[in-house]
Order: C-alpha cells, then structure tokens, then sequence
C-alpha cells in the first residue's frame, strides 16, 4: 500500500510523508545519541573502580577519568593500560557507529535517491556499533581474567556493564528497521539528482548549535533528579537511596537549615532590594553628565568611569585589598600624612557590609550602565527641547518633563528585568569579598548554593535549593513580562 | 566654551554653581574611578622597600620595572597565562563563528519548526537549571578537568545570537537574493555575503566575549579541582590574593634569577599588585578600541529576541 502510493507521488514532485518504519529508526537512533551521554548505561563501565559518573561519551575521549581510581592496579600490573586503550576504542568504535547513524538518519530527509543512499548508513552504523561492543566485551573479558589471575577481584572489581545489553538492543534495532526501510525504498524511482527540502536542509545546518544547547542548558534539567534522592559524591543511584520529597520537606523542617535559608534569603532580598532602590543612579549620571557643556569633559569622564565594569570581580577585589586592608592606602595615607597610626583592616568586619557591597556594585557598574541612558538621551528630538523651551520651560523643567519621560521606557525594561532576577545576584562579588567574618551577612542564595553544594558536597539539599530557585525565577520573569505587556504593550522577551 | 557666548549669559548665577557642583562631583567620581588603577601602577614600579613600608601613596618614587621581570619566577603563573590567553583566543573565536552561523539561520523563515527552535534557545538566556545540576553535568560530560570545558560551552551564546540575528535583518534582503539566484548556497551566501557584511557587530561581541574570556573565573573555580595547570589567570590571582604568606616561598624555592631580584619579590603585597597589574593590562590594551562598541556592546544586556 505504501508503495503504490509511492508512485504518483513521485510523479507529480508531491512531497511524500516519512514512513512509520523510517520514523522508528530516526526515533532509535535519536534515543542511541541520548544514551551516550547518560552514565547508568555506559556499557564501557567494566569495573565499578570506574567513576560512576562517567558516561559513554568520556569513556570514548578521556583516559585519565576513567583509570582515576585505577592508578594501584595499573601500577601492580594487575590491569594493563592497554586493556583501557582497548576499551576507549571499543567506545570510540561505538560512537562512531552512532555518527553514522545519525548521518543517516539526517540524509533519510532528503528525496528518493538521498534515501536510497542513506539506508546504508544505518546498517554500517549498527554493525560498527555492535563491533563496538564486542571490543567493550573483549576488553572486559581480558580485565577479568588476568584480575582472576592476580586474584585481585576486590581491587579493580569487574563488572559486566548492564549498558551492553542496552546498547545491543538499540543497535540490533536500528539494524532491524534500516533493513525493512531499505527494502522499502530500493522498490522506489529515484530521481536523477539528491536533493533535500530546504526546510529540512536548514533545519540540518541548524541542528549543530540547537545539539550545543541541549547539551550545556537543557540537559542538566536531569540533574534534578538528584534532588529525590539520598546522594553523596561517588553513590549510584537507585532505589534504595530514593527518598522521594525528602529533602524537600527537610529544608523547612530541620530548623538548621531553615534559619540558613532565611538568613540567606534576607542576604539576597536586601542586595537585590538596595540595587532596585538604586537603579536610578545610571539615569541620574547620564542627565547630569549631559548637562555639562564641554564635550571633552563628557567623554572623559565617560570613559574613565566604564573601565571598572571591564575588570573581573576577583581584581575588584584586588583593589580593594590594595586601599582598604590593613596595609592598604587608607591607613597608609593616615600613617604618614596625618601621622595616625592605623592599621585597621577594613575589609575583615561585617559591619554594613551590605552597604559596602553596594558601593562596590555602583563603582564598577554606574559608567556603564549610564551608558544606554546616555545613548537614550542623544536620541531624543531636540524639537522637544526646543518647544519646551518657547513655552518657558527653564533647565530643570526641561529635564523633568523631557528628558526623564524620554528615558523612562529602557529604565521599565531594566527595572523588570532587575526585578525578575531579585534572586540571582550572581556569586562572584560575595565570594571573593566573603570571609570568616562576614560569611553570615554576605552569603546569597548563588553562594549558598556553591559552599553547599559544591564545597560541602550535599547534593541533593542544593540541587533543592536550585530548583526552587530556577522555578521562582522564571515565574516572576514571566510576571514582570505580563506587566510589561499590561503597562507598555510590549513584552520583555 | 566661547561659542557658547549666548548661553552663557543667559545662566544664572544659581546655574553656575549647580554646573561648578556637577563638574565638581564628576571629577571626583572619575577620580576614584581611576585612583586604584594608578595605586597599584606606581606600587609595582616603586623602590619595593619603600612599598613594604607603605610610603608610595601618590607618587612613584625609584622607578625600576623589575617586578615585571621577576613574575617569571612566581609558580604556575606561566601556565595561568598560557591557558588565559589560549581560551580568550579559541573561546571568543569559536563564539563569534557560531553565533554568526546561528544569527543567520534563524533568520530563516523556511526552516522546519523555526520559531519553535528559536525558542527553545532564546528561554536559556533566561532559564537555568540551577549551579549544582550544570556541575553534575559537566562531570557526566567529563568536562571537569578538561580545558574543552573552556571552550565548547560559551560557543552558543544566545544573546550573541539575537544580536547578530537583529543585525543580519537589517541587511536588505535583495543581496542575498541576488546570490541565490546566481546560484549561491546557503554556506556561500553565508561566507560571501551575510559574513563580510555582519562585520560591525561581529567585532562587537568578539570584543566583549573575548573580555569575558579573560576575565573568567566561576569555570576554573567549579570544574578544574584537580588540574592546577589549567587554572585561569583570575583564579590564580584569586588563590595569590587569599594566599599571602606562602606566595614568598613558593617564589624562593623556584630560584633561578638573581638573588637581589628575589629578595625584592619577596614582598608579598608588591607580587600581588603586579600580578594584577598583569591581569589588567590587556584590558586596558583593548578599552580603546572597546569604546567604539559601546553603545552597540550595551544593546547586549537590553535587547529583546
């Protein structure tokens, strides 16, 4: 049936749909480009020395990683580098395998003739990953018997990796499925030249950068799944360690980490809430510095005033070490030019540490972000300027009723944008600046999120923590969007 | 000043205090600006006794470029550099080409479930999965420890892409038709037409994400534990400043250099302003040409996809 409806199609340039078997073979080898990156399916894991966290893609890349906790057993000789090597060309045979495929399946897209040429890809693809997974075994194989020999097998515990099975099954799939599409597209006419729609040509020239994304944004949403269960650094996942909402509900009720999260939580809303009350302080440079006459004087200070905001958050820190330390200008000026000795060190106290965030915030950014209201201001019709002065309209009238108003669509857009990000104060200004001292007033949520997290290792109570923080944020930028839309008729994003 | 004779006149004596005030207030503020730039500059040329003492707080005194010279011996600081350099480099490459290549494509409107697409990159801009996932994925990528980890993330970067994309649609759309009918591809448009043409706002995002290359430090700090070697310039100046002590030893023990230079080194404040210094110069070196983008550069934080 599908071949007679094959031909008039052909005939007429109508474009055919994908068959349902073709579809299934895209779907599989989709699923195979997937299961490289997962690590519980890695059928290169052949000892469970190898970290767990080592996904098929860096069996096949990296030899330091997966021979990390090796290193005793390659040095006894119990192992052999060489079997490692084997078991990275039995990843690398497998990926490439899963390349091919993929290559394939793009090229199925195309007309007749392209499909016709592209079903041997999936067939080498599949054999090749099989292959693969011979040389993944053979190596295994090899690992066991010479650990037996040694009688070693607690040392390097070999492990016959359940991601054999899984990748067999995909690859003798795909294999099964481009066979029937080949049988069903070698009974078609094909056309003199390969050819492909342009809407899927693009899609393929496209379809690197929409890979990238997925990888380094989308991807890590899966590790979430960290979060419902009991998980330390070098644990596998399972279900004996799910815990459910376990830690959801520990973050509220153990009082510990409540009184954190609340100490945090005042942290950020107080730096996020005293940047908002100072977000008018660009606008007011811009109209000031647009009130001096001399052009000179204007970009200078313009460009003198910008530099900071180009210098990373670990010089800012830097300077202020320089000036405000205990060997610091500051006490250096009072020393010598006043003869008071000081020595105090300005920057170990937490008293108004907000404030000095704050300032430190405004010195680096003010330039720079009065840069676009100063851009907003060389935008304006001087027609206005010039009619509110016939209608005697002096200086600061001028301003008030001219310039702000001007000025006020770009500062809504900033104050949203400030306002749905209230909880994200990025965490590079609050490390280098935090210490001992002032660790209780300066730690946001972001640094709250990296001490626990990634210094502390309690993994799933930040992953926690992140999620709830991921889901507020994008609700309140939807929010300030629908207020955006509400007020000014336009949306932010 | 004169021109403005007619101005003049008119202002009030009200107007001249208020201008005397900005003018006043604006010098003040460039002046602290500046003032720590300048500060650690004439620490690190000065006499190194008279810095350890505190002495040099405005002006320079025994000039001598030798701190320079003698951060050669300071460890691991080469590497740093080499590393810094090599992701500024690649990174801001690799980023300008994708972003140009992916502005154009979504300039697109044939292309299969475009909006759909664009879409789904636009939302990362503003959507992630939080610290601790993207660190777990990157172990799972076996991107920690890596210098790849420099490198393959950033070259997508969405707003680069919204930016190019706005800019290739104000390219008249006749030019590329004319190619196309000529029977260009879709690379060779690309390469012959859209690249030379986008020039401008390339040049402004290699500029900005190559200062953001130089000035990182999260990566380094979250994904390099175990490879010292491939730390940034920021993260190992970020180490030397919280270090103070061992920073002396760390130079004596390397050698190598005369002894006099060494011994001058061996102050620990004057090492940690010049190796700041270091991590500043190139910055300054670029902020010139920088200027140009600003305004376009600016556009990066406020546009809309």
């Amino acid at each position: 049936m599908e071949l007679n409806a094959a031909l008039p199609n052909q005939v007429t340039g109508v474009k055919k749909r994908s068959t349902f078997v073709e579809i299934i073979n895209r779907l599989l080898i989709l699923i195979a480009g997937f299961l490289v990156f997962f690590p519980q399916v890695n059928p290169g894991r052949i000892s469970l020395k190898i970290n767990q966290n080592t996904s098929l893609f860096t069996t096949a890349i990296s030899y330091d990683t997966i021979t990390a906790s090796l290193a005793r057993p390659l040095r006894m000789k119990w192992v052999t580098p060489e079997q490692f090597y084997t078991l990275m060309a039995g990843a690398a045979i497998l990926l490439l395998g899963i390349i091919v495929c993929a290559v394939g399946a793009c090229m199925s897209l195309g007309n007749n003739r392209m499909k016709k040429r592209a079903s041997f890809f999936p067939l080498a693809g599949s054999l090749s990953m099989l292959g693969g997974l011979g040389v993944i075994y053979y190596s295994y194989t090899s690992v066991l018997a010479t650990v037996t020999e040694a009688g070693k097998l607690n040392n390097v515990q070999p492990n016959f990796p359940n991601g054999i099975y899984v990748f067999a099954v995909v690859a003798v799939l795909i294999l099964l499925s481009s066979l029937v599409q080949m049988f069903i597209v070698m009974r078609r006419t094909s056309e003199a030249k390969m050819e492909m729609e342009e809407k899927y040509r693009l899609f393929l020239m496209f379809m690197p950068v929409l890979f990238l994304t997925f990888l380094f944004s989308y991807l890590p949403i899966y590790g979430w799944r960290f979060a419902f269960f009991d998980y330390k650094v070098g644990d596998t996942l399972s279900m004996d360690n799910f815990v459910g909402l376990k830690w959801f509900a520990y973050l509220f009720e153990n009082p510990a980490t409540r009184m954190d999260l609340v100490r945090v939580l005042r942290n950020t809303l107080i730096m996020s809430g005293l940047g908002i009350a100072t977000s008018w302080l660009p606008i007011a440079f811009a109209v000031l510095l647009a009130e001096v006459r001399s052009s000179k004087f204007q970009r200078f200070v313009q460009t003198f005033t910008t530099i900071p905001n180009f210098i990373s958050w670990v010089l800012v820190y830097s300077f202020a070490l320089a000036i405000f330390a205990s060997d610091g200008f500051i006490n250096n000026f009072l020393t010598n030019v006043f003869g008071i000795v000081s020595d105090t060190d300005y920057l170990a106290s937490a008293d108004n540490i907000w404030l000095k965030m704050l300032l430190w915030g405004t010195w680096k950014g003010v330039g720079w972000s009065a840069i676009i209201y100063i851009a907003g201001i060389a935008g304006i019709d001087q027609q206005l300027y010039e009619a509110a002065r016939v209608d005697g309209a002096g200086r600061w009238q001028c301003i008030w009723h001219v310039t702000i108003p001007g000025l006020m669509p770009t500062y809504c857009v900033m104050l949203l944008m400030s306002i749905a990000g209230i909880l994200s104060n990025g965490m590079e200004q609050y490390l280098v600046f935090e210490n001992a001292l002032n660790k209780d007033v300066i730690e946001v949520l972001d640094l709250y999120v990296y001490n626990i997290g990634i210094k502390d290792g309690l993994i799933p109570i930040s992953t926690v923590v992140g999620i709830s923080k991921s889901l507020i944020g994008i609700t309140l930028l939807f929010c300030a969007n629908r207020v955006s839309k509400a007020v000014r008729g336009e949306s932010i994003i | 000043m004169k021109k403005n004779k007619a101005n003049i006149i008119k202002r009030r004596p009200i107007d001249i205090v208020i201008d005397t005030v900005i003018i006043v207030f604006f010098s003040l503020f460039t002046l602290i600006c500046i003032f720590p730039f300048y500060y650690l500059f004439i620490n690190t040329i000065s006499d190194n006794d008279l810095v350890s003492r505190g002495l040099i707080n405005f002006i320079p005194q025994g000039i001598h470029f030798s701190n320079y010279v003698a951060l050669q011996n300071v460890t691991d600081l080469g590497s740093s550099i080499l590393v810094t350099v090599a992701r500024t480099i690649l990174g801001t490459g690799l980023m300008v080409v994708v972003s140009a290549w992916a502005g154009y494509m979504v300039t697109k409107q044939k292309m299969w479930k475009r909006s759909f697409w664009y879409r789904a990159l636009v939302i990362t801009m503003y959507f992630n999965a939080g610290l601790v996932p993207w660190y777990m994925n990157m172990l799972m990528l076996g991107l920690t420890d890596n210098f790849l980890a420099y490198i393959i993330p950033g070259m997508v970067a969405p707003y680069n892409i919204i930016l190019v994309k706005t800019y290739i649609e104000s390219i008249p759309a006749s030019l590329e038709e004319s190619a196309v009918i000529d029977g260009a591809s879709t690379p060779r448009v690309f390469r012959s037409i859209i690249w030379p043409l986008s020039i401008p706002i390339l040049a402004t995002i290699a500029i900005f994400g190559a200062v953001g290359n130089w000035n990182s430090f999260q990566d380094s700090l979250l994904l390099m534990s175990n490879k010292p070697q491939l730390y940034t310039l920021q993260h190992r100046l970020y180490i030397y400043l919280n270090t103070y002590s061992n920073l002396g030893a760390a130079m004596s023990s390397s050698g190598g250099v005369s002894n006099t230079a060494i011994q001058n080194m061996l102050n620990t404040k004057v090492v940690k302003y010049t190796i700041s210094m270091v991590t500043i110069i190139p910055i300054l070196v670029v902020y010139p040409v920088m200027q140009r983008y600003f305004v376009k550069g600016i556009m990066l934080g406020a546009v809309k996809g």
